[in-house]
């Protein structure tokens, strides 16, 4: 293969040993790299050293947007642009405004929120390395891998392989590009 | 454990005498199932060959759903005037129809979101099936305030899109809230149900790749979005499944509080009361627990699926049934008593005349469905009967339709003046276009158990106690092996 | 370790003096306007217990495992029961010595010229209509029945977990469930006859099915906020250290967000559909608190019902979407007495305006009575506090021996670490 492969990957098969792999990576400095895993695996975060999501603030945003969506299109259509008395009510009041607001906060809060998973997951991605892998249909099902990529400053093909046998890792393969 | 002492200084003395007497928590998957047997026992169902008695089932229920498909285009063709609708009882099975359906839709978004936000795990089992069943229940409700308007195709005037009387809808009308309340409610169930999906999607997309069958690997490739399980993905998934789940949250509260508006911010009496809104949020998930638990559990005994819906998941679904029943009770008491203190003579008139008027035989069935029969479930004996469990959750929606009817058509027939009373009785149209949509829901629900995985492989995977990184990783010889 | 005698006798010293300042407040401002803000502090102090009971009982219920460490330290406050029964007893005899000063319903000749209206109680045809509920027997009667049943459901609780101390027998484990089944009903009940009878009786034309729901939900959150208070003043003496993490007050915080919201639903629901529907009979009662009828201007009660709005909502509740915040012991001590201060501000805005001048109007909210409410508040609260303190030494800090309390001390949240 004139090509430099992708990356390199590891199975794993259980849990607490995926987990303690990863802390071992992410204590050997590697900055790209990834792990596979069937379910979401509590603490995993951490082991990797990752960040807290930044999903919650673009669903913030989408919140305020939504009701001030919610209570100035009330507003104007019924203070503003053509008023009508109904029930005696007043023109506009916060009161009967609500419901609608509220409603469009929650819509507008659930687009913004599965909108910024998906941005910031670079969803959809039907084509990557990892999917051409033999192994990608256990790592959904019931083993979990280990990804480091080729583009890691660290990244050395004897090296990167021995830490990842080192830290439990079995049939360990190259994957192209 | 290793983290029962957080700081560097001596644990208090007090933990020194921790001495837990052990009483273990309910396994939720049984016989000590690996990851893969739940793998491959969902992914089977949708892998097999379809079964006779789903084909049975599926050509039933298209019959019966085609009763709606002519009883609407018959109202659509003719007119309103074919329901039985007549002065003074202007809402009647359209509407009871409307909260009834809704009501159920509740339950289903309480399992995934408010359980998910309690971090009751024993929700993986039934929620995908759950949120399945609120999205085919919103449709069948919507049909409803969509088709009840007479002149269906002005139904688009609801949205505030101008038209051309250049007139504005009415937001302060309870029935422009539900418009929005009702849309949002189905948008964002769709939504967190997909979400949810993805994963599995990604897994049968592999499977079936693997196995040869590409159009179906291209198809379920094509909604999974590329998903390939990395760990990055799942820290943005988790955030925003959470998220989800707490906004789920109050909108599934607000929703049926919107639908309770339609009748509390009204002058009639038995209609304008303050529980209303908590009342029927109680009541829509009491009706939809019963629908959960008439669904759940012949799909649990038809595809063997007792390992991963236990006795403890229909123990913990009975007593949530119970509660919100007893919640209801509540209301219904608070109700009557509020009725006799405010000394409103025709709010007393209404709760008197529910009892013994007209509509009386509708009452009592309510009161015995809906009061009496979830304290059944205070008993052992009768939650781990299944078939006992299932005739009541059916008895439990048949008294939930009641209240509806009790409420919304007493309180009409018999208003403030006598000249004004009336009594109503449905017409075959409206009889048939009802019984049609439980069809309606049938079709959807068998499309869904057949074609998608009907329960959430990887939440599943994921409250097992293989997925503890700081366990032994091995509960027995199932962790990594294949065996069954 | 131990809180010791010196902090609960402190408190008791505190409680007498603050009973003794209200005492003398019957010769500056009249029994009536005393026992206005006894029943103020009493409603407030007793609507804590109350949460902490319905807290504890939810707890066993669901079969929790996060709350278990701090459960002990709500059925301390269980104690305080029997002494705000205690502390009840002068109103009851108000009954009997000064009928119609509270309410104005026990006294039949009491004429409702003095609070604008026309005619006696006996006369008015909606208090003849509720005659058999509003009388002096049946409020003694559901009161003492109603403080009966919570102190018979706190000893229970507190008995069977304090045993379960000592034997580790799983009985008190199935004994608590049992008592929480069956109590939370019976609490719901009592709580519902009580609220009722104590204050929406008060202006007692009035009328709202969530009554009851209303003050459940401020009892809960005033109760998770002392439980927050609590935790900390433990955390910061040293004797929770290594006991409760960061997830703890995570949770807590969220439970204090979640019942944020649902005060916020059951007020909304109540005052908005009034609103809608506008029928005089009914609103008549906000109306009270939002505008004179002799000056026709708003009055103080206006901006006090913007501040619950503003302060009981919106602040708490963005404050509380923070996870850092939640997780704070630095801030999160003052979000939680800012709570509870507003719970006693909600209590005073719907008690105080049922004391009304000769034009049926409320008496303005900032006046030298109020000076009484906050008194009583203290007198009443130093004993609740008393109470709590001395029953804090007779057991160990946390229930070492429950069943669920390995998974509580190792609590961990999927998203928290």
């Amino acid at each position: 293969m004139a090509a430099q492969p992708y990356g390199l990957v590891a199975v794993f098969d259980t849990a607490p040993a995926v987990y303690h792999a990863a802390e071992t990576v992410r204590d050997a400095g590697y900055k790209c790299w990834d792990c596979i895993t069937p379910f979401p695996i509590h603490g995993l975060d951490r082991a990797m050293g990752l960040r807290r999501s930044k999903v919650p603030r673009i669903s913030l945003v989408g919140g305020v947007l939504g009701f001030t969506t919610g209570m100035s299109m009330i507003w104007f259509t019924s203070a503003y642009d053509y008023p009508l008395l109904v029930g005696g009510k007043p023109y506009f009041s916060p009161m009967f405004a609500f419901p609608v607001s509220y409603e469009l906060t929650i819509l507008f809060t659930a687009f913004a929120t599965i909108g910024g998973m998906f941005l910031l997951n670079r969803l959809p991605m039907h084509y990557h390395p990892v999917l051409k892998s033999d192994h990608i249909v256990r790592g959904l099902d019931d083993k979990f891998l280990v990804v480091i990529e080729a583009r890691d400053p660290k990244f050395n093909l004897a090296a990167t392989r021995a830490l990842l046998e080192k830290a439990g890792g079995r049939e360990i393969t190259e994957l192209e590009a | 454990m290793s983290h029962a002492a957080e700081s560097a200084h001596d644990a208090p003395s007090i933990l020194r005498e921790v001495n837990p007497t052990p009483l273990p928590r309910a396994t939720l998957v049984e016989n000590n199932r690996s990851f893969g047997w739940i793998t491959d026992k969902i992914c089977g169902i949708i892998e097999g060959k379809t079964p006779t008695w789903w084909w049975v089932c599926f050509v039933v229920a298209c019959f019966v759903a085609s009763f709606t498909v002519a009883g609407l285009t018959y109202l659509v063709a003719t007119g309103v005037g074919v329901w039985g609708h007549a002065n003074p009882v202007n809402w009647a099975w359209d509407i009871v129809n409307f909260v009834f359906w809704i009501g159920i839709g509740h339950a289903g978004t309480l399992i995934s979101a408010i359980l998910c936000l309690l971090r009751q795990k024993w929700r993986t089992s039934i929620n995908r099936a759950a949120e399945a069943m609120t999205i085919f229940a919103v449709v069948c409700a919507a049909l409803f305030p969509v088709f009840h308007v007479g002149r269906v195709w002005f139904a688009w005037y609801l949205f505030p899109i101008p038209n051309s009387n250049y007139i504005w809808q009415n937001f302060r009308s309870p029935l422009e809230w539900d418009v929005f309340a009702v849309s949002t409610y189905g948008t964002v169930s769709v939504l967190f149900w997909y979400v949810g999906l993805l994963p599995d999607l990604a897994i049968l997309r592999d499977r079936f790749t693997a196995a040869g069958n590409r159009l179906r690997g291209w198809l379920y490739g094509f909604f999974a979005m590329g998903w390939r399980g990395s760990n990055r993905h799942w820290s943005n998934y988790e955030m925003a499944y959470l998220i989800l789940a707490g906004i789920s949250t109050p909108l599934v509260l607000s929703v049926h509080t919107i639908v309770s508006f339609d009748f509390a911010v009204s002058l009639i009496p038995g209609w304008h009361t303050t529980i209303f809104p908590p009342y029927f949020v109680a009541g829509a998930i009491f009706s939809g627990f019963g629908m959960v638990l008439t669904l759940m559990l012949p799909l649990r005994a038809i595809y063997r699926l007792e390992d991963l819906i236990t006795q403890y998941h229909i123990d913990c679904m009975c007593k949530i049934t119970l509660a919100t029943g007893t919640i209801v009770g509540y209301a219904y008491g608070m109700e009557f008593f509020i009725a006799w203190y405010g000394a409103n003579p025709y709010e007393g008139f209404a709760f008197i005349n529910r009892a013994f008027g007209h509509y009386a035989w509708a009452y009592w069935i309510m009161i015995s469905c809906n009061v009496i029969t979830p304290q059944f479930f205070w008993f052992k004996k009768v939650r781990e009967n299944t078939t006992l469990v299932w005739v009541l959750s059916i008895f439990v929606n048949v008294g939930m339709w009641f209240e509806r009817f009790v409420i919304i058509v007493t309180s009409l027939a018999r208003d403030f003046l006598p000249s004004s009373w009336g009594y109503y009785s449905p017409s075959i149209v409206e009889i048939f276009t009802f019984f049609g949509t439980f069809g309606v829901f049938s079709v959807l629900f068998l499309l869904f158990i057949r074609f998608l995985p009907v329960m959430p492989m990887a939440e599943l995977k994921a409250v097992m106690p293989q997925a503890d990184p700081h366990g032994s990783g091995d509960a027995g010889h199932g962790a990594s092996g294949r065996s069954h | 370790m131990a809180a010791g005698a010196p902090a609960a006798g402190r408190a008791l010293v505190i409680g007498l003096a603050g009973i003794a300042l209200t005492a003398l407040g019957l010769l500056v401002s009249g029994g009536a306007k005393v026992a206005f803000s006894w029943l103020v502090a009493l409603t407030f102090w007793g609507g804590i217990a109350l949460g902490m009971l319905f807290l504890v009982m939810i707890h066993h219920i669901f079969d929790a495992s996060w709350s278990v460490v701090i459960r002990r330290q709500f059925e301390h406050g269980l104690a305080s029961f029997k002494w705000l029964a205690l502390l009840f007893l002068p109103l009851v005899a108000s009954v009997y010595f000064a009928p119609g000063a509270v309410w104005k319903w026990m006294n039949p000749a009491y004429d409702l010229a003095q609070v604008g209206g026309s005619g006696t109680v006996g006369e008015d045809v909606l208090w003849a209509k509720k005659a058999a509920l509003l009388n002096p027997t049946a409020f003694v009667v559901i009161t003492v029945l109603s403080f009966g049943i919570w102190i018979w459901l706190s000893a229970r609780l507190r008995a069977a977990s304090f045993a379960q101390d000592a034997d580790g027998d799983l009985k008190w484990t199935y004994r608590n469930r049992v008592t929480a089944a069956f109590g939370l009903p019976l609490a719901a009940v009592t709580l519902t006859l009580a609220i009722v009878l104590w204050v929406k009786s008060l202006d007692y034309h009035w009328f709202s099915t969530m009554y009851g729901v209303w003050y459940f939900a401020g009892c809960v959150r005033a109760a998770l906020s002392m439980g927050v208070l609590i935790m900390v003043w433990l955390w910061v003496r040293g004797d929770y250290r290594g006991v409760l993490n960061a997830n703890h007050f995570h949770s807590i915080g969220q439970l204090m967000f979640a019942f944020t919201v649902f005060w916020a639903y059951v007020t909304f629901s109540q005052y908005f559909l009034i609103w809608n529907a506008n029928i005089p009979e009914e609103t008549f009662w906000y109306n009270l608190r939002e505008m004179n009828s002799a000056t026709g201007f708003a009055n103080q009660w206006k901006w006090v019902g913007m501040l619950l709005l503003f302060g009981h909502f919106f602040v708490p509740f963005f404050l509380l979407l923070s996870y850092k915040r939640k997780l704070s012991r630095t801030q999160m001590p003052w979000v939680a007495l800012w709570i509870a201060a507003i719970f006693l501000l909600d209590l005073i805005y719907n008690i105080w305006p049922s004391k009304k001048d000769g034009n049926g109007d409320a008496l303005p909210f900032l006046q030298l009575h109020q000076v009484w409410t906050v008194t009583a508040v203290i007198g009443v609260g130093g004993i609740c506090v008393w109470a709590y303190l001395r029953s804090f030494p007779t057991t160990k800090l946390i229930p070492i021996r429950d069943p669920r309390i390995g998974e509580s001390l190792t609590y961990h949240e999927s998203s928290a670490d």
